[in-house]
């Protein structure tokens, strides 16, 4: 509160001071006219030098810098997106062969697969093939084994009778009779 | 005069020749006001002279302070009036920093503040005014005076409406110089008023100081916001003169 009222009185004491001394002069310097052709005289010379500075000098070269900043970004722009597009291609490229290596690798190892299979059901083949045969031979000569083993066991069957009737009965029986006895 | 009083607010404002120059009957003698106008000229192209003359795709400091000051100003003027103003930006971009400038430097103590006299900017805002009016005139031809007449009001509203319309049209230079004149005027009064009171009362100075900085700090804001709204008004005049269908 006592700021403001300081402030009021020593605005009044210095306008009265102001008006006692000015009373010779026409007040505000703002309102002597006698310096008005001076100050508009300089203000047109200082304004005009600083228009033509500007109007020649600063904008041109400020403009032509500016754009040139634009087209600079813009075309760094625009390379960046080249890169980033054929970076993309490759990537897809890429991204094909591989696709396309596994396809063929997939395709070789079931090929094989196959030719595998293929072989062992050959191998399986000949094999049952020659154990049959193997089969059909034995079977053979099981088969001879059987008759001859038959004709021995009946030969000496007969051998066996005639020899006992020999000693027993001194008459020699042929194989016919023994035969129809024996069966 | 005054020049015993210390906190005498007004002597600031007063013309002093520096050298004496007749011409023709006239006193065009160079004064503190005419040095403070070529300090604000020698500051602008100081200013660009050093932005530009290194330029590179990648802006220094100084170079960035020029391409911020161009793009306010071009897009001031882009958002106003449109691609048809791209005539005018030199003088608009001249005068924001020649304003701007004087403003500025006007702050400094011991220093002399340009456009706290009305004459300079009233000779600004003839200049804008008349041109203004010569562009209106050359673009729309009569029609130009549409502008006294806005469209959608009734007949009957003419005869108050368009005197009103001329009324603002014709004080348009006087609000435009006043508005920055009494600026300038007022905020350096009080700042030296406050100066003043901190010498004088000693040790208790400290409380007009708090003020004072405070003050400073506003009176900085004040600077650059008048050197912004004398150029955007004059924007605003200009797209008036060229599109005058509101």
């Amino acid at each position: 509160m006592k700021i403001p009222i300081k402030i009021f009185i020593l605005l009044l004491s210095s306008h009265t001071v102001f008006a006692a001394e000015g009373q010779g002069s026409a007040g505000l310097p703002q309102m002597d006219i006698t310096t008005f052709p001076s100050q508009l005289f300089w203000l047109v010379i200082t304004f005009a030098i600083l228009y033509i500075f500007m109007w020649r000098v600063v904008i041109p070269k400020l403009s032509t810098t500016i754009e040139e900043r634009k087209d600079k970004i813009s075309n760094d722009i625009n390379e960046a997106e080249k890169f980033n597009s054929e970076a993309t291609s490759i990537l897809e490229k890429y991204e094909e062969q591989m696709s396309s290596a596994s396809q063929s690798a997939s395709d070789i190892i079931s090929e094989s697969k196959s030719q595998m299979n293929d072989y062992f059901e050959n191998l399986k083949l000949e094999n049952e093939k020659k154990i049959a045969e193997m089969i059909r031979n034995s079977q053979k000569m099981i088969k001879l084994r059987e008759k001859d083993s038959i004709n021995e066991v009946r030969n000496a069957t007969l051998e066996t009778v005639k020899e006992i009737t020999i000693k027993y009965l001194d008459k020699i029986p042929n194989d016919d009779q023994i035969l129809k006895k024996l069966n | 005069m005054a020049a015993g009083n210390p906190i005498d607010p007004i002597h600031q404002f007063e013309i002093s020749k520096i050298a004496d120059i007749q011409i023709g009957g006239l006193d065009l003698s160079f004064t503190n006001s005419s040095l403070f106008m070529v300090f604000a000229l020698s500051t602008t192209v100081m200013l660009f002279l050093v932005g530009l003359s290194r330029r590179s795709i990648i802006p220094n400091r100084m170079q960035m302070l020029s391409e911020l000051s161009y793009n306010f100003i071009a897009n001031m003027l882009r958002d106003q009036v449109g691609d048809q103003g791209r005539a005018y930006f030199p003088f608009i971009f001249s005068l924001f920093m020649f304003i701007f400038f004087c403003n500025f430097i006007g702050l400094i103590p011991y220093t002399f503040t340009v456009t706290s006299h009305l004459i300079v900017t009233f000779a600004f805002a003839g200049l804008i005014f008349i041109a203004v009016t010569i562009i209106g005139f050359v673009k729309n031809g009569l029609g130009y005076l549409r502008i006294f007449y806005p469209s959608g009001i009734p007949i009957f509203l003419a005869p108050l409406i368009v005197p009103i319309e001329i009324i603002s049209y014709l004080s348009k230079p006087i609000s435009l110089s006043v508005r920055l004149c009494a600026n300038m005027l007022a905020g350096h009064s009080i700042l030296k008023i406050f100066a003043g009171f901190t010498v004088m009362l000693g040790f208790l100075g400290f409380a007009p100081l708090i003020f004072l900085v405070v003050l400073y700090a506003l009176e900085t804001l004040i600077a650059a916001l008048q050197a912004y709204i004398f150029t955007i008004l004059t924007c605003i005049y200009l797209n008036d003169a060229l599109h005058p269908d509101h």
